[in-house]
């Protein structure tokens, strides 16, 4: 039957209709998948754009912040950030997130945003591509490339998410909602109480596969002449070929979310991030997720940038310990890649009230298996601009360098996450010419 | 110098096609317009779009001429147009076109076949084939009863009654804008517009409660109404806390409603659909009246003063507030009502801030009213940041920054008498801002004495801009299929690039049509339904052969309905099926989970399914088909929807008169539930026999299944119904397999 359904599928072209292609719609169409394995890939969103000077990019002059001085700026291994310990009520401190997660953490600084919008910049930072509404983001290309046949392949919690129709986008906002889809065909999701006897249920489905594979037959050539016939009816659009193929996947795949079950945590922690980690890892270790965009928002700080950005990063960072610690729990911390982002930093001065306004040079952290921690790439000068950086070395250097963009960062993402050449990311090319190409940066 | 009528005929035709579309469009036409930050060059060019379609030739015609012009002018043996083009010649658009790209290759053709016409056509083929068969050649559309059906479950949330489809079955399509009229007076509809205006405009999705949309400094003493309303005739105490709970929800859902009844409003009374932005009246009820403390004047107006959700029009006097500052400025002595423009949920729904200054209700007004994203492609900068820091007001002085703010920021400044960031109405102390291109509309200054109703003023003008008209329509099409219009290509590169741009075309000269139509003829938003769904995209339905090549396949991507229905749409579809809706998609947990919105973090709604989808459907499937099948055979015949003709006693494989049955039942199943008109000797109608009969075969060899329906599939069934056969549930599971499919989950 998979072989059969493969030859149709060849014949009609379905290469062409279906988003990942005859070997993803292959997969998606049969219930043979084992559970995808990893690696996972999250990437966290500290959405109206943070202050990196809080962080990751200290800077103790030219009265860039009003919170520190020039030597209280802390180091940890090679990296440089802001103390923060003092200022915050909740959340975690920079202290003690580098003194937990320094020297895996690679850093870059200096990156160029290149807009000073949140919506174009957004685009920008999660697909690589400014001027097209078309790409998807990394978190969704990766899932399609990767596992496709995933029922959550590419879960997201909001910010910029556009998938370019290559995978099904999955919202799971709340933990309980996982309980509910994980056992479809019992009452009330309960296993013990089926809809169906077992034997009705497998007729249910051989009869769908029938029919979605009648629907996949190979029309005649446009010199066969016409296909209407009264038993088959016209061939089908292409946009009704890609919707009823990605409609039975989902169907067929969305059976693996039985193996959700055991990871649905009973209590649900308080804080934002924390109840989308908590999501994303369940989905992870039932093996039925590739990816998840995690993100909390109003890091605008346009009023008042000090309350603002002490109150939200440390939130934010103790969201990727949670996620980091939790995965370590879990035993799958040795295959979640983490990439945490903004799109677009602060200025380097406030503004006539106590905030701070929308500034397009900025940094982005990374951290997981296969990348080289206890780096810090790049940086900005003393005023807080961007310091060219040579490709080659990863050194700065007025000369040789380049404005590092984001679709610098997202040919390294794809390149390290081995998807670089496959035909899903030849679809969305990112126009990096190979002598700007980062090298090592990642590793 | 080339002459001659032919040649210059195909040089214009190059011009339309390549040169504009690949170069000018996407390029020049940033700064080079009236009102861009190029406007005093000599190189002006018109935005064609912003025009109706029959005067677009000519724009495009004058737009040529600007090129040919600056084409002829050389420095040294080089035209200008080229050098200009690549950043020379103090180009303060900088290198607008990379020397390498397709685009100065075009550019350079252009500038050759002025050069040498005698060589022209033949150098360098136009994207446009002229040999083209008609787009729709080829095409199978929906046959008229299926068309009914659909049009009528999408808009009237019912399947087509029997006179219905006696008309279409004896006049055909031509019976349809009859029963379009009729239809398009449902209450149905327009519930179904205004949730699908909501998913445009999201009015029911601001942070707060929603009676605080009516501002503390006007309406502090009145918005609160329900927490002093005398309910001491409830002498329980508990019910009459329970009579307060219902009362504010009602009030709320009542404040929440007004903008869309606004839509309903003009539509229902088929008023212009331009009152959208010039309405002078805003809808109320019996309850949002007390809000906004003008109850006992309106009383008499109500049929019903004490139903919650009874509209009616009424304009407000200018507001007054506790201080005097706050006390609104007005010719008239009204507030000055613009339509949703200056309603005060729609101001709610996206406040300004100190730094924003209105930006983002300007670039919401272009996006929803004018179907412009202005910062869709927002222009990157070689270096954003120098920029910010090189001029002391960049939005007004950076060529790079003015090239939008130019037109935003004025239509900022309209707004600025909505000032206050946690209500709605107040003026800015010390005036508007003076580091703002000062308001007003597309290079027309806001007259000082018009500020006091600066949204009328827009308003105004918004109506009367062509672009206004296309986006009602584009708005229809996105109400009616689920998804936007189609946007130019942007990548001339795509070797496809050509298939991409017709089929932008073809939509884009079919919407363009219709809003002619639909501002010549009053702005009637009805005849846009109507002319969509008379539309060949609406109607188109698959292929007569396969389509022969990938640059067809590319014309062809996006025609077609094909939407996956989304959870309000499922649960309408499922009542007008079984009689009753599903009732969990209802559910704000399960609804996000099926792709629905909150209107407020989630605004799109998803358009493919994910396994979590997949998962819902199979549920829904499953308890849909529980739910209804012994309960619709424990119904006399003459009254059930699904098996009018058929009992469970009819087991397959015991005469051919029962298989006949069988198959005619399933016929009918067929038609009820997925809208297909199958014959009973059909391969669809053998697929689905042979689920029913494999399953009642399959339990003949079990001796251990039970005789009768599942528990919960007995539950309130109004007459018992044994199923000693297990047909009863051999059904349940055709329904189930028949609810999975895409004819029922998509449209």
């Amino acid at each position: 039957m998979r072989r059969d359904f493969l030859k149709l599928c060849g014949l009609v072209g379905l290469s062409l209709a279906c988003p990942g292609g005859v070997s993803s719609l292959l997969r998606a169409a049969t219930k043979e998948d084992p559970p995808y394995d990893g690696p996972y890939y999250v990437v966290f969103n500290a959405s109206g754009g943070w202050d990196t000077t809080y962080l990751m990019d200290p800077k103790g002059i030219n009265e860039i912040n009003r919170l520190y001085k020039e030597g209280d700026i802390l180091t940890k291994g090679r990296h440089k950030f802001a103390p923060t310990a003092k200022q915050i009520k909740a959340g975690m401190s920079n202290e003690d997130f580098y003194k937990e997660f320094g020297d895996e953490l690679l850093v870059l600084n200096g990156l160029d945003y290149s807009v000073n919008n949140h919506s174009p910049g957004a685009r920008y930072m999660a697909t690589g591509k400014l001027d097209s509404m078309a790409y998807p983001t990394f978190a969704a290309l990766v899932a399609a490339c990767k596992g496709p046949a995933c029922p959550l392949s590419f879960l997201t919690f909001g910010n910029y998410s556009a998938t370019g129709n290559v995978v099904a986008m999955s919202r799971v906002p709340y933990l309980p909602s996982l309980q509910k889809i994980a056992n479809a065909d019992g009452i009330d999701g309960n296993q013990r109480s089926p809809y169906h006897d077992d034997f009705a249920l497998s007729r249910i489905e051989q009869a769908l596969r029938d029919e979605n594979e009648s629907r996949a037959m190979p029309a005649p050539s446009p010199s066969e002449g016409p296909a209407l016939s009264p038993s088959k009816g016209p061939v089908r659009l292409p946009r009704q070929e890609r919707s009823e193929n990605m409609l039975y996947a989902a169907q067929v795949n969305s059976k693996a979310l039985e193996r959700i079950t055991p990871y649905i945590p009973k209590g649900i922690p308080k804080g934002r991030l924390e109840q989308q980690a908590e999501i994303a890892l369940a989905s992870f270790k039932a093996g039925v997720c590739v990816s998840a965009n995690l993100t909390i928002g109003q890091f605008d700080s346009h009023a008042n940038n000090d309350a603002d950005q002490m109150k939200l990063i440390p939130e934010f960072l103790a969201g990727i310990a949670y996620l980091v610690r939790r995965a370590e729990a879990l035993k799958i911390r040795e295959k979640l890649v983490v990439v945490v982002q903004s799109e677009m930093g602060r200025t380097p001065t406030y503004n006539n009230g106590n905030g701070k306004d929308h500034w397009s040079i900025g940094s982005i952290m990374f951290l997981g298996p296969g990348i080289r921690g206890n780096r810090v790439i790049g940086a900005t000068d003393e005023k807080q601009f961007h310091v060219p950086l040579d490709p080659q070395s990863l050194a700065c250097n007025k000369d040789t360098g380049i404005r590092v963009r984001p679709e610098h960062i997202h040919t390294t993402l794809r390149q390290f996450a081995g998807i670089a050449d496959h035909p899903l990311s030849k679809k969305f090319p990112l126009g990096v010419l190979e002598k700007e190409k980062l090298q090592g940066l990642l590793g | 110098m080339y002459s001659g009528a032919a040649c210059a005929a195909a040089v214009e035709d190059f011009f339309a096609n390549e040169v504009w579309v690949k170069v000018g469009a996407q390029t020049c036409l940033e700064c080079h317009k009236a009102g861009g930050d190029a406007e005093d060059s000599d190189f002006v060019l018109l935005d064609p779009v912003r025009s109706p379609g029959h005067a677009q030739d000519d724009i495009l015609r004058r737009n040529r001429e600007q090129f040919v012009q600056m084409a002829k002018l050389k420095k040294g043996d080089q035209s200008r147009l080229l050098l200009k083009a690549v950043g020379k010649l103090n180009h303060e658009g900088k290198q607008a076109i990379k020397p390498d790209s397709e685009g100065y290759r075009v550019l350079a053709e252009f500038v050759r076949r002025l050069n040498d016409p005698s060589g022209a056509i033949a150098a360098r083929p136009s994207a446009e084939d002229k040999n083209a068969l008609p787009f729709f050649d080829g095409i199978v559309m929906l046959d008229d009863r299926k068309l009914l059906r659909r049009v009528t479950l999408s808009l009237a949330g019912r399947l087509p009654t029997d006179a219905e489809s006696a008309a279409v079955a004896s006049q055909g399509r031509k019976a349809l804008p009859a029963l379009l009229d009729a239809m398009l007076k449902d209450d149905a509809f327009y519930t179904r517009l205004r949730e699908g205006f909501n998913d445009i405009f999201l009015t029911s999705g601001y942070d707060d409660v929603p009676e605080n949309a009516l501002s503390y400094e006007h309406f502090s003493t009145t918005r609160g109404w329900t927490e002093k309303f005398d309910l001491s005739q409830i002498a329980d105490e508990k019910a009459r806390q329970q009579a307060r709970y219902k009362l504010s929800d009602d009030y709320r859902k009542a404040i929440l409603g007004e903008p869309m009844k606004l839509i309903e409003y003009i539509v229902r009374n088929d008023r212009p659909f331009s009152e959208i932005v010039t309405a002078d009246y805003i809808m109320v009820t019996p309850y949002t009246a007390r809000g906004y403390g003008i109850y006992e004047e309106l009383r008499p107006k109500f049929k019903n003063p004490d139903d919650p959700f009874e509209y009616i029009p009424v304009k407000l006097k200018a507001l007054v507030g506790r201080d005097k500052p706050d006390d609104q400025e007005s010719a008239t002595g009204f507030y000055p009502h613009a339509g949703l423009l200056s309603n005060f949920q729609y101001l709610k729904r996206y406040p300004t801030t100190e730094t924003n200054r209105n930006r983002q209700r300007a670039r919401v007004y272009f996006q929803q009213f004018l179907g412009i994203d202005v910062l869709e492609l927002a222009a990157r900068v070689s270096d954003a940041a120098a920029v910010s820091k090189k001029y002391e007001i960049p939005t007004m002085q950076a060529s790079e920054c003015v090239v939008c703010h130019k037109t935003v920021d004025p239509v900022a400044g309209l707004f600025q008498d909505y000032w206050k960031f946690e209500g709605v109405y107040g003026r800015r102390k010390g005036g508007w801002f003076k580091d703002m291109f000062p308001a007003g509309y597309e290079g027309e200054d806001l007259p000082a004495a018009e500020r006091w109703r600066g949204l009328q003023w827009l308003g105004e003008r918004t109506a009367k801009d062509p672009r206004f008209a296309v986006a009602m329509v584009e708005h229809a099409y996105y109400i009616l299929t689920g998804r936007k219009a189609l946007r130019p290509p942007k990548d001339i590169d795509d070797p496809l690039f050509a298939a991409r741009r017709r089929a932008y075309q073809e939509q884009r000269k079919q919407i363009e049509a219709m809003a002619v139509r639909f501002a010549s003829g009053g702005f009637n938003l009805k005849g846009v339904f109507k002319d969509w769904v008379e539309s060949e995209f609406y109607r188109a339905d698959g292929l007569a052969s396969a389509a022969a090549t990938p640059q067809r396949r590319a014309e062809l991507d996006d025609v077609g309905l094909m939407r996956m229905l989304a959870p309000e749409q499922v649960e309408r579809k499922v009542a007008a099926i079984f009689g009753q809706p599903w009732g969990k998609l209802k559910e704000e947990q399960m609804a996000m989970l099926y792709g629905g919105i909150d209107s407020k973090e989630v605004t799109e709604r998803a358009a493919d399914p994910s396994g979590a989808m997949g998962a819902i459907q199979r549920i829904l499937a499953n308890d849909v088909a529980m739910k209804q099948t012994a309960m619709d055979f424990s119904r006399p015949s003459a009254e059930r929807r699904l098996f009018p003709d058929i009992d469970p006693d009819v087991v397959p494989g015991t005469s051919p008169e029962a298989d006949a049955k069988i198959r005619r039942a399933i016929v009918h199943l067929h038609e009820r539930v997925l809208g297909r008109y199958d014959t009973p000797d059909s391969p669809e109608v053998e697929r689905t026999y042979k689920l029913f009969a494999g399953i009642v075969a399959d339990a003949a060899g079990h001796k251990d299944i039970g005789k009768e329906e599942n528990w919960f599939g007995r539950q309130g069934l109004l007459a018992p119904v044994p199923d000693p056969k297990y047909t009863v549930r051999a059904w349940r599971a055709v329904v189930t397999y028949l609810l999975r499919r895409p004819e029922f989950l998509y449209e």
